[in-house]
């Protein structure tokens, strides 16, 4: 967090208003990082819904070879210049050994500090490392210690707001869950939640799933302890968190569905290996397995004929 | 009167249209070239179809439509089935070759696997956005070496040393073919290389990891190339059938899948003398601008398609206010 503050910055928590990009990790710490600064009464504004301008704004901001989803990101912190006075943009490497995030979630504060250098606002960060022995409390403490709050408020802060987010996750799970026995074709809808929550780029593939009368199930919203421990079955391995969480939720419940949509953005490195892996995994794909990756064209024609005749064959097989 | 059943299919490359009987017999077919215009190759082949049936008894009591262009095709002539190319092909195939386990299929832009248990499509794969190795490449190379595409096949048999052309991707394979034509490959071993590429290509991409079967059938327009269908023959070690009515296949299974459908619509062939246009419009609503594709049948708009919202209909609407202004 050192390398992201700013010098000669003062407590100015009155008329502090941290921006939250709505993309990457937004979707999974959303109840955590709201009701944290609600807590400490921070005033929190979040970008809007992912539309063409924000994906062109990205992509300009951006260098060619980062990921879709890190292009949505940078247009979305576009989105919050002159809006916030502060943009939060966690630097998350690792909860443990084999509990491994992306690098560009390492990369992202450098990033930002530097795309944006030329903004108004600033880049706040806090830093989860278990090289360092920081967990996210303790990274997210210091980060509030660090503007200026007692460390007894932050530890409140954050008691509630983890409390606020883990009761959430159950919840999406237990909803989830309940849609594992529900009658007529199910399929598991598995990606990355920064991409099925998207409203431009995920959000119409469960729109067209569900106009085709199927039920869609998330992959990513499971019990998450669970999850890692299931993944084990999949690959001893595998040490990406997202990866482990989605791969073990495939291993509960795949016997209970009629298909699985592997869904990725173009070019994700962790997908591009995992789906693979699970593809040639023979356990998982007695199911029907239908990979598709997201690019930023517009007509929606390829993607239609691939939803349309996935959702055909699985229609064919359940009524033999 | 006979009730018959109608199915058309229209590809990016051709445009193809049956006629077919509640006993799956063909009364009626063409195959033309959609030559960017499928309003028009299907004005045309409406045309040819109606030829073949004139003075017959038949009376068309269902339409499928299948092929990139379905949805503007179904809009124009009113189908009653629309459905996506792979299923149509499925349904197609299995109805004249039942034991069927594995169908290829190399199109103009698209090329794809469906495996087939028991008479029931189980799994299929689509080549991913890129066109590489399919009919858009082979005639665009048949272009550079000025040989025409419909007999690549009979050249490529008479090679015994097929030239090795990198198959991974078309830009790399096109400057590999160009550096061996320069050193001095003859063209028959390019030929056949250029058809092993394309078998190379579809079996690394499309074909990867899935488990491919005896009975093959391979069809679409480039299993009309009998070099293809040696290179397949030979890469995967058993008969690859190829069946006279291959390229219709599509078009068939639209057909049986109208027949299937409950609904029923009299079609008459009228619509070859009305004037079908299509615009282009962007909704302007919110940031996104969807891309909005509005038909217009005589003046009149009949159908909009391309928003993600509702906010895009009221746009399409005023698009055809002031088109009908216009004219």
């Amino acid at each position: 967090m050192n390398m992201i503050k700013m010098p000669g910055r003062e407590n100015t928590t009155d008329e502090m208003v941290v921006g939250l990009p709505r993309a990457l990790l937004y979707f999974r710490y959303r109840v955590l990082w709201e009701t944290f600064f609600r807590e400490l009464g921070v005033k929190t504004t979040v970008s809007p819904e992912t539309n063409l301008e924000i994906m062109r704004k990205g992509a300009e901001r951006s260098a060619s070879e980062m990921c879709m989803a890190m292009k949505i990101y940078m247009g979305h912190v576009d989105a919050l210049r002159g809006k916030c006075t502060h943009v939060l943009v966690p630097r998350i490497l690792d909860f443990g050994i084999r509990r491994v995030m992306c690098t560009n979630f390492e990369a992202l504060p450098d990033l930002v500090s530097n795309i944006f250098r030329d903004s108004s606002f600033k880049v706040l960060s806090y830093d989860v490392d278990s090289g360092k022995r920081k967990d996210e409390k303790r990274a997210m403490i210091e980060m509030a210690t660090g503007l200026g709050f007692s460390g007894k408020n932050s530890a409140h802060a954050y008691k509630v707001a983890s409390r606020a987010q883990e009761e959430a996750n159950a919840a999406a799970a237990r909803r989830t869950e309940a849609l594992y026995h529900k009658d007529g074709l199910k399929l598991i809808l598995a990606g990355h939640s920064y991409v099925l929550d998207d409203e431009y780029i995920g959000k119409p593939v469960f729109q067209k799933l569900e106009k085709m009368g199927v039920t869609v199930i998330r992959a990513d919203q499971v019990d998450r302890k669970q999850a890692l421990r299931e993944s084990e079955k999949a690959s001893p391995t595998l040490k990406w968190e997202l990866s482990r969480e989605i791969v073990g939720s495939l291993v509960m419940h795949y016997p209970q569905v009629d298909g699985i949509i592997l869904l990725a953005v173009y070019p994700c490195a962790l997908d591009s290996m995992v789906n693979d892996m699970l593809i040639h995994k023979n356990s998982i794909t007695k199911v029907p397995v239908l990979q598709m990756t997201l690019d930023d064209q517009t007509g929606s024609a390829g993607l239609d004929t691939r939803l349309e005749s996935f959702v055909d064959i699985l229609e064919m097989r359940k009524g033999e | 009167m006979e009730d018959v059943y109608m199915g058309i299919d229209v590809g990016s490359i051709s445009t193809k249209g049956v006629i077919l009987t509640k006993d799956n017999r063909i009364v009626a077919s063409a195959y033309i070239w959609t030559e960017g215009n499928p309003i028009g190759a299907v004005k045309q082949l409406l045309h040819l179809l109606e030829e073949q049936v004139s003075g017959e008894e038949y009376r068309i009591v269902g339409t499928g439509t299948t092929g990139s262009a379905r949805q503007l095709v179904g809009t124009v002539v009113g189908a009653t089935v629309v459905k996506n190319e792979i299923t149509a092909h499925a349904v197609g195939t299995t109805t004249f070759h039942p034991d069927v386990r594995t169908i290829l299929e190399i199109g103009g832009q698209d090329s794809k696997i469906i495996l087939v248990e028991n008479g029931v499509a189980i799994d299929y794969a689509m080549n991913t956005l890129c066109a590489a190795g399919t009919g858009a490449f082979l005639s665009s190379q048949s272009n550079r070496l000025g040989i025409p595409v419909e007999e690549m096949g009979e050249i490529a048999l008479k090679s015994s040393h097929p030239t090795q052309i990198a198959a991974r991707c078309t830009v790399f394979a096109e400057s590999d073919l160009v550096h061996k034509i320069q050193v001095g490959h003859t063209r028959e071993d390019i030929v056949a290389g250029l058809c092993q590429a394309v078998v190379g290509n579809y079996l690394n991409n499309v074909g990867k990891g899935k488990k491919i079967l005896s009975p093959v059938v391979f069809q679409g327009g480039v299993s009309k190339n009998i070099g293809v269908v040696k290179a397949f023959e030979r890469q995967l070690g058993c008969p690859v059938l190829v069946d006279e009515n291959g390229h219709l296949m599509g078009a068939i299974g639209a057909a049986i899948l109208a027949r299937r459908s409950k609904k029923r619509k009299e079609f008459s062939f009228d619509i070859e003398d009305m004037e079908f246009i299509t615009r282009e419009i962007n909704c302007g609503g919110c940031p996104n601008n969807c891309e909005i594709i509005c038909v217009y049948r005589d003046g009149q708009m009949i159908d909009s398609w391309g928003n993600r919202c509702q906010r895009g209909d009221a746009a399409a609407k005023k698009a055809a206010r002031r088109f009908s202004e216009e004219n």
